[in-house]
């Protein structure tokens, strides 16, 4: 019963020469997609660095690279390995090493961002009002020096400097290739810098701090041939900052003949206008939010 | 004799109502097969909230670039790239582009999807880091012989910075994961 069920192989010379071609052919076919092996790069690929690729068969084939920006092809005999210079693989990302002779076989690698050599460093506002919250904003992206986007960490630190003083410093780690920050605006008007730093790389922005709107507005007022000439002090915030000439100051009269406001600018850190008033007037001055003190001219 | 003269009015008037269907038809457009399928999420996105509007722009301006980048490398035309491409992405694209030239490859990116994701949006709208989850049928066929054709599944890095209509690319890079 169980030589019955297995398979009996006919004894005669005519099917064992074929089962022998059989095994022939299978073996030519087996060397065949030898030679057609795969290109063998390597694990990983630095930017910019010289590396092999190896292959292995032999005869000749066709051997092309084909990257993110840049491809080359080259005729080579199969079993030596392929020298590829750095300038071929300077863009990180994904590469095809092909090889092709009857048929194309491929194998992909990355290639890794170098160190990094570049920090592009974007700072907002170019101008601030002084003692504002989360005012002025950095970000930094990292690059090595084919211009690619290193993802791996690296701690930024911000420098918020004036006249060569560090008013406030923060380290921030890298993220996805990039780090940020918000920062307050310091108290005094003027010129600041802020500066990114990773390892020796330092990239500084100007950023210039203007005086916040003005504070405690106070008027005095002055009578003359011409009528009343009305100034104000020294226009300041609220850090003592003079405000910027050119802000407007709105002059305010209210007396019989009714209400009349004429704008000035401050020149010089102060506002003043000339106008006609009836004894018992009341003047006032305002910028922005700010009100200043009323005056009543006398009867 | 009347017959004949209404045969040889409505002749011409069908011929040119025939051309002016098909010209008609060939300038509406239909849902292009070879657009991108785009997905997006940009509820990760720091420090500042993407905007609707700006959520649609860079969903859409995204998959134009793509598609872009797939006609400008089948057919190595470097401006195709100009529209939403810039800086070291259009360059190093621009590149591939004269060295696929050199060497007779030309690259197709067919059936593409893209899973994008928002990961970083500056304070001031200035820029936006993106992942793309990205899938095509990539081809490459150099002298007429197909070199390679593959189903890739790839991870892309990307800064999207604004334009004056729209968003462009400034980084696009492959990575192994992210």
């Amino acid at each position: 019963m169980w030589s019955l069920i297995n398979t009996v192989l006919p004894g005669s010379r005519a099917f064992q020469a074929r089962f022998l071609l059989l095994g022939l052919a299978l073996c030519v076919r087996q060397a065949s997609l030898a030679q057609t092996a795969a290109p063998r790069p390597p694990d990983a690929v630095v930017a910019g660095t010289d590396f092999s690729i190896s292959t292995t068969g032999s005869g000749k084939a066709t051997f092309y690279l084909v990257g993110p920006s840049h491809s080359s092809k080259q005729q080579i005999e199969r079993g030596q390995d392929m020298h590829i210079n750095g300038d071929e693989a300077a863009s990180a990302g994904r590469y095809l090493a092909i090889l092709c002779s009857d048929t194309c076989q491929s194998a992909s690698f990355y290639v890794t961002p170098d160190d990094r050599a570049s920090l592009a460093f974007l700072a907002h506002p170019s101008r601030v009002p002084v003692r504002e919250a989360n005012a002025i904003s950095g970000v930094v992206f990292s690059f090595d020096k084919f211009h690619n986007l290193v993802l791996t960490p690296l701690a930024v630190t911000f420098t918020l400097t004036a006249d060569g003083r560090d008013l406030a410093s923060r380290s921030v780690p890298t993220k996805d290739g990039v780090a940020w920050l918000r920062i307050r605006s310091g108290d005094a008007a003027g010129t600041i810098q802020l500066v990114a730093s990773i390892g020796g790389l330092n990239v500084r922005r100007v950023v210039r701090q203007v005086a916040s709107d003005p504070c405690n507005l106070r008027i005095k007022a002055q009578r003359t041939v011409r009528g009343i000439v009305v100034e104000t002090e020294p226009v300041r915030d609220c850090s003592g900052n003079a405000v910027p000439d050119g802000t407007i100051v709105t002059f305010t009269k209210m007396d019989g003949a009714g209400k009349s406001t004429v704008d000035a600018p401050i020149k010089q850190g102060i506002a003043r206008t000339q106008m006609m008033a009836l004894p018992g007037a009341v003047i006032s001055a305002a910028s922005g939010v700010v009100m200043g003190n009323p005056i009543r001219l006398s009867e | 004799m009347k017959a004949t003269i209404k045969q040889d009015l409505l002749l011409p008037f069908i011929a040119t109502f025939a051309v002016m269907t098909i010209s008609l038809l060939v300038g509406q457009s239909f849902p292009d097969e070879a657009s991108p399928r785009m997905e997006s999420n940009f509820s990760m996105a720091v420090p500042r909230t993407v905007e609707e509007l700006t959520q649609r722009s860079i969903t859409r301006d995204y998959g134009y670039a793509w598609e872009s980048l797939d006609r400008a490398l089948s057919s190595n035309s470097p401006g195709l790239l100009d529209a939403y491409f810039s800086g070291p992405a259009k360059t190093g694209l621009a590149s591939a582009i004269a060295s696929q030239e050199k060497t007779g490859i030309r690259s197709h990116y067919l059936k593409q999807s893209h899973k994008l994701e928002a990961v970083f949006y500056s304070p001031e709208g200035d820029v936006m880091e993106l992942r793309d989850t990205a899938q095509y049928d990539l081809e490459l066929v150099a002298d007429g012989r197909t070199i390679q054709d593959e189903h890739a599944v790839l991870r892309y890095v990307v800064l999207m910075t604004p334009a004056a209509d729209r968003w462009v690319i400034r980084q696009l890079q492959a990575v192994p994961r992210f």
